[in-house]
């Protein structure tokens, strides 16, 4: 149980910079997921808060102490590999026991451990098994039993469910958030998988190139990317450049500019570092943009009017391509109306966008 | 195809003659196959055998165990001179070797590609080229040790010849090994020494398996620089048998000393392979 804070961490190696000044306050029983495509620095910023990379200037810190010269051994973490990395010349138990018999605990207690580390994964009576005996899914089990037995002030998790199948994939991290949050320990988790970064975490970072382009909750992330990068990695988007023309503030302080785009005009939320004539880039999610009509002519304020290109029946959605008058969207309708799209034939479609928000371009 | 079920083909598909072959056939053939690694493995061992059955001739006629007693007695303290220096040899070969893998694999070592080469010059030097280099090189250093006609000469002379091969079947389980086993041991809390003989080294006993069974073969029975370097006091098994043919001529008691040499190697590997398993021959356990 550990506050953890990362102040101004950067690493180079050479002249290519892998992580610069990452800045983070990680409060205790925290889950914080590092998301980002594979060389963003996710990686490496977590080898630095376990002590296997020393970072080139800026200071670590575990509940206030500065972490930087103390070694890995010494820093009482729990980290979870990408492959399970379990020992293979040992038996599950003794894996599970190594942390304390390094520790020097005594034989009992190491034993009652083993045994409750078992329960805990649902795994009794595996403890004889050798690690090339276990599936995919209990090896993982294993090394997140293994990592958990010493007691770990923090746990670090390297992508551990990438080399899983997708199935298993989604059981297991459902598991992982279920021990961190009964045993209350501050968690940062690497991942290059969204959706596994949206069911778990209390706050995401996003990192791109090195840089951290967001961090926030959920809902900030999805809904209000901060940058294009934001917009594009993380689920589907559309984006419609165009400038802000007017901005209104709302009762609740969030501020709404109108945006216009070609030949129409849109309502989108503006952070405050935007500007009345700012070009902006206006994103919209496939999902956030309803069909309200069909083969209609609507002209209402906020309604925008295009011809559908292709229309793709996903199952419980439906994919349109519209052209707006030159802009291509991506709409995916849902509910049961969608199956009243699948009728054959070329058809003018009225839409509405909601969550638009703006990016400066 | 008997006993099995007969199966109903389509009309107008017919069975091309001799196809799948008569099991008469497939017998003899394997037969054959078996007949051919047998007679090979025969010829191999052929020679060793003659000595074996030479030492068990009675000169009185007929056969008995008595040259065996010349094995028991003044030849056991050449057997166990050679036991001595071998164990030493791989003693010193781990020594070196495990410290210089993790040098060559886990650091970049300049001209690293060179040294390798450079190292394994020993293996292909001719024995005798190596005795004579080792010779010249023992009279150089002969003001600040003698090691000519000493035990530690010939165990620097064995080590000198025979670490590369500890070094480069480690170097190869070194390169096998992903770091992240060791990264996971100080994870759990273990000390560079604790990860080190609690993980990284039995992770690498297969490499460091081979290389004991390589130095054993090699230094037990090496003769060619040991004539070069020991003195009177140096009696190895080998340079015993060497000396006995020219003494005792070919006698039963040679044969004897000889076959029984052969027999501790043959044991020695034999052991190897059942206590460690078939694996450590793979090299890894990553493969």
């Amino acid at each position: 149980m550990s506050r953890v804070q990362l102040i101004s961490v950067a690493k180079r190696y050479g002249d290519t910079v892998a992580v610069r000044d990452f800045t983070a306050d990680i409060a205790d029983g925290e889950f914080v997921t590092l998301l980002g495509p594979s060389g963003c620095g996710k990686t490496t910023t977590l080898r630095m808060v376990a002590g296997l990379v020393d970072p080139s200037s800026g200071y670590i810190l575990f509940d206030d102490q500065v972490m930087n010269r103390v070694p890995t051994n010494k820093r009482n973490i729990g980290l979870a590999f990408q492959s399970h990395a379990l020992f293979p010349h040992m038996s599950v138990a003794k894996n599970i026991a190594f942390g304390l018999t390094m520790k020097r605990r005594p034989k009992a207690e190491i034993r009652n451990k083993v045994e409750e580390m078992l329960d805990l994964i649902e795994m009794t009576g595996y403890g004889d098994r050798m690690p090339a005996q276990l599936s995919g899914g209990q090896q993982q089990r294993v090394a997140l039993a293994r990592m958990l037995a010493t007691d770990p002030r923090v746990l670090l998790f390297d992508e551990p469910l990438s080399a899983l199948d997708r199935n298993l994939r989604d059981t297991l991290k459902y598991s992982i958030l279920e021990l961190q949050r009964r045993t209350k320990k501050t968690a940062i988790y690497v991942t290059h998988d969204q959706s596994e970064a949206f069911a778990i975490s209390d706050r995401i970072f996003v990192m791109n190139q090195g840089r951290v382009e967001q961090a926030g909750s959920q809902l900030d992330i999805y809904l209000r990317p901060a940058t294009e990068f934001v917009a594009n990695f993380v689920g589907d988007n559309n984006a419609i450049s165009g400038v802000i023309e007017s901005i209104a503030s709302l009762p609740d302080g969030q501020r709404t500019a109108r945006v216009k785009a070609g030949t129409f005009e849109l309502q989108g939320y503006a952070p405050d570092t935007l500007d009345v004539g700012d070009e902006v880039l206006a994103f919209v999610r496939p999902e956030n943009i309803e069909v309200v009509g069909q083969n209609t002519q609507q002209q209402a304020d906020g309604l925008v009017s295009g011809m559908v290109e292709q229309i793709v029946f996903e199952g419980p959605t439906v994919r349109l391509n519209v052209d707006c008058d030159g802009v291509l969207l991506n709409v995916s309708a849902s509910g049961v109306e969608r199956l009243t799209l699948l009728d054959k034939g070329e058809k003018r479609v009225t839409l509405r966008f909601r969550d638009v928000s703006l990016v400066k371009q | 195809m008997s006993g099995s079920r007969p199966i109903d083909l389509p009309a107008g598909v017919t069975i091309p003659e001799g196809a799948g072959g008569s099991s008469s056939w497939k017998t003899v053939r394997t037969v054959l196959q078996h007949a051919y690694i047998w007679i090979w493995l025969v010829i191999f061992v052929i020679p060793f055998l003659a000595t074996l059955v030479y030492s068990f001739e009675s000169p009185k006629g007929g056969y008995s165990l008595e040259a065996y007693d010349f094995v028991k007695g003044a030849f056991l303290e050449n057997l166990v001179y050679s036991l001595e220096l071998t164990l030493m040899a791989i003693i010193g070969n781990l020594l070196i070797s495990i410290p210089a893998a993790y040098a060559i694999v886990r650091h970049n070592v300049p001209g690293k590609r060179l040294i390798l080469s450079t190292l394994n010059v020993s293996l292909y030097a001719p024995a005798a080229v190596m005795g004579l280099s080792l010779l010249i090189t023992y009279a150089y250093l002969l003001d600040f040790m003698p090691l000519t006609h000493s035990t530690w000469g010939l165990l620097a002379a064995y080590v000198v010849g025979t670490f590369p091969l500890m070094l480069l079947p480690i170097i190869v389980a070194l390169r096998d090994m992903p770091m992240v086993y060791q990264e996971a041991a100080h994870t759990l809390g273990a000390s560079r020494a604790q990860s080190l003989f609690r993980i990284e080294l039995p992770l690498l006993g297969p490499g460091i398996g081979a290389g004991i069974l390589m130095t054993f073969v090699i230094v037990f029975n090496e003769f060619l620089v040991t004539l070069f370097i020991a003195g009177p006091e140096n009696q190895t098994a080998a340079l015993r048998v060497y000396g006995l043919t020219r003494t005792a001529g070919f006698s039963q008691s040679t044969a004897a000393a000889a076959a029984t040499m052969q027999l501790v190697s043959f044991v020695v590997v034999l052991v190897f392979f059942k206590l460690v398993g078939s694996r450590y021959l793979k090299g890894t356990y990553f493969a």
